[in-house]
């Protein structure tokens, strides 16, 4: 369901947050990425320098990465939604790899007039090699 | 040789920057994101939203760059050269959604400097936070980004 809106109530501790594929990476994405983000680091843009770096060549700003995993949620509670996410960039994504962006419930709460779902989220390339870990929390409606 | 950073710069505060948000970037971001949800980007699902108006994607904030303020001063502050750096960690707190039209104040501060031993030799880990206001001084997001520097 693209752009869905989920309610608190239909949301169990375990559901599986569906998984959002993006890519293959191209380098215009990661040129767009950049204007979009003011991240002007050559690292992302100029194999050379990357070399340069000790870095094996150009790879994605890992706020790319982290915006997918948002898509993510947003594609399935809804835009709006998320009051919290906070990850740890654990892999590169290089040029013409695959990100699979999914997740886990893992608790919900209520918190005076909000009603809070926490995952765990990640992101994998296309060899199953984690490149996003970390967690989230988003606000949901009632159908109370 | 191993570089030694500036650990004095702990407890820094960079001077405050404005932000006033523009409804064409909130568009390029999530565009460039390949994320095309019509709360972003269409006008009148924004207008007809309880927000009024389009909103930003959740990780739009950390566009909010200030002279002065921006990952170069800290490069400056720490004595360091960019290609040493990679982004380690980022967290958004979302208290309220960022609106077109809104002028924003950042204040970012340094809150940590940390090492540790990683796969390919020595590591430091700069913790910076910056809060993002709006016009009435409530708090709209709280960034937390860790910069790791290769030693």
């Amino acid at each position: 369901m693209k752009y869905g809106r989920i309610y608190f109530e239909d949301v169990q501790v375990g559901d599986a947050l569906p998984p959002l594929v993006k890519g293959p990476i191209q380098q215009i994405q990661l040129t767009r990425y950049a204007g979009a983000s003011l991240d002007f680091n050559p690292i992302h843009q100029d194999d050379e320098f990357a070399r340069a770096a000790g870095m094996g060549g150009v790879f994605a700003h890992g706020m790319l990465s982290m915006g997918f995993v948002a898509q993510a949620l947003t594609d399935w509670a809804g835009a709006g939604s998320v009051r919290k996410v906070g990850v740890r960039f654990a892999g590169l994504v290089r040029l013409k790899d695959t990100v699979t962006c999914t997740g886990r419930v893992i608790a919900k709460s209520e918190k005076d007039d909000l009603r809070l779902v926490e995952l765990e989220v990640w992101a994998e390339n296309q060899k199953g090699a984690k490149v996003i870990t970390g967690k989230a929390t988003l606000a949901l409606p009632s159908r109370l | 040789m191993a570089i030694v950073l500036n650990k004095a710069i702990v407890g820094k505060e960079y001077p405050p920057f404005p932000v006033t948000v523009e409804r064409g970037r909130i568009k390029d971001f999530a565009r460039a994101l390949g994320d095309l949800n019509p709360f972003y980007i269409d006008d009148a699902v924004g207008a007809a939203s309880p927000w009024g108006s389009v909103i930003a994607p959740p990780t739009f904030a950390v566009s909010f760059r200030g002279d002065g303020a921006d990952s170069s001063a800290l490069l400056r502050d720490l004595g360091i050269d960019i290609s040493r750096v990679l982004h380690g960690e980022q967290e958004f707190e979302i208290h309220r959604q960022l609106v077109p039209g809104e002028t924003y104040l950042c204040r970012t501060k340094v809150v940590d400097i940390y090492e540790k031993a990683g796969r390919s030799g020595p590591m430091a880990f700069v913790v910076r936070e910056t809060a993002v206001t709006d016009r009435t001084g409530e708090i709209a997001v709280t960034m937390r980004q860790v910069t790791v520097v290769r030693l």
